[in-house]
């Protein structure tokens, strides 16, 4: 328990020169569902939606973008404050039950309202393409 | 190698920076040179989310920035102060640096959007920043625009520095009659 809250807001020096930071790939909600790859047991990702259900007592949120939606576990968060209808994003690893539902381990959130989401996808598009293109040239 | 960009605070991708082509020498200022496409590069500005924070108060900050790409590791000093390493410098301007990284220090905070100038240096045979100065973006479409200016610096700027080196490399090595020969060849194919 008191490592997972390390690896929440307050990481711990000791800890983290152990443990390099992963960075949380970015993803789009639609993308995430059981054929995806990115759908992986501890994948570390980052996701972008709209805030649709908030439970005080679980501390799990639903954001949604177009007719998708992730739980995200906000346990590990601390100064977010969550209103619906306000768009987030959220860095964490992913957790996929038993019966193939997944909820994101959110260890960073942020409200992103005013984020224009089409821009945003156009351009996660061309960073993807710009990302493959280096990986082929210097490999070849 | 060129050095054109050897002043420039290059914008880089984290997965394009970590892979970054390190080389010792014999400076003591700069153990490592990092280069990019034959082109030596020595500063850079990324932009990406804190994900990370670890605060010595009045020796450093650690803190990492996750673009989506990567994740990178920064090191802001703040021993400007009571480091001999700085001794020989003025005392108000010390005071003034001194102030100054504070500040940064206290803005970066996990979940906010940093966009972080330094020097590209190594720590255990990885890259890290260490930090000249902090910007925090409020604008969430801000990593957007930082992903389209790093894709068309790169496109643009970046890899027709190196190219254009290596051309002019291949052309110098090569001799005249021999490049005359390959033109001809290829004037008659």
């Amino acid at each position: 328990m008191i490592k997972l809250k390390k690896i929440g807001f307050g990481l711990c020096g000791s800890w983290m020169a152990a443990t390099a930071i992963k960075s949380g790939e970015l993803v789009t909600l639609e993308e995430l569902n059981p054929s995806s790859p990115f759908f992986k047991q501890g994948a570390s990702l980052r996701v972008t939606g709209k805030l649709q259900e908030y439970t005080v007592e679980t501390a799990i949120a639903v954001v949604a973008d177009g007719n998708a939606t992730l739980k995200i576990d906000t346990q590990h968060l601390r100064d977010i404050s969550f209103r619906i209808g306000s768009i987030y994003q959220f860095i964490g690893e992913l957790l996929i039950q038993p019966d193939n539902e997944a909820i994101l381990q959110a260890r960073v959130g942020r409200i992103v309202d005013g984020i224009d989401l089409r821009l945003y996808h156009q351009s996660l598009q061309l960073l993807r393409q710009f990302q493959a293109d280096h990986l082929n040239n210097s490999t070849s | 190698m060129d050095q054109r960009l050897q002043n420039t605070h290059v914008k880089l991708l984290a997965f394009d920076l970590l892979s970054l082509t390190q080389t010792p020498t014999f400076s003591t200022s700069d153990p490592i040179t990092f280069t990019r496409k034959n082109t030596t590069i020595s500063r850079t500005e990324i932009l990406g989310v804190v994900t990370s924070r670890e605060l010595k108060p009045n020796k450093f900050l650690k803190f990492t920035v996750d673009d989506g790409t990567g994740c990178i590791p920064c090191i802001l000093w703040l021993n400007h102060l009571t480091s001999p390493y700085f001794s020989r410098r003025n005392p108000a301007s010390l005071k003034l640096i001194s102030d100054m990284a504070a500040h940064f220090a206290s803005e970066v905070r996990i979940g906010v959007v940093a966009r972080v100038r330094g020097r590209i240096a190594g720590y255990r045979g990885a890259v890290q920043v260490t930090v000249s100065d902090v910007v925090v973006e409020r604008d969430p479409n801000m990593e957007a625009f930082h992903w389209s200016d790093c894709i068309r610096l790169a496109r643009n700027c970046y890899n027709v520095v190196g190219g254009a080196v290596e051309r002019y490399r291949v052309e110098r090595e090569t001799p005249t009659c021999a490049r005359k020969i390959g033109e001809k060849g290829k004037e008659e194919g």
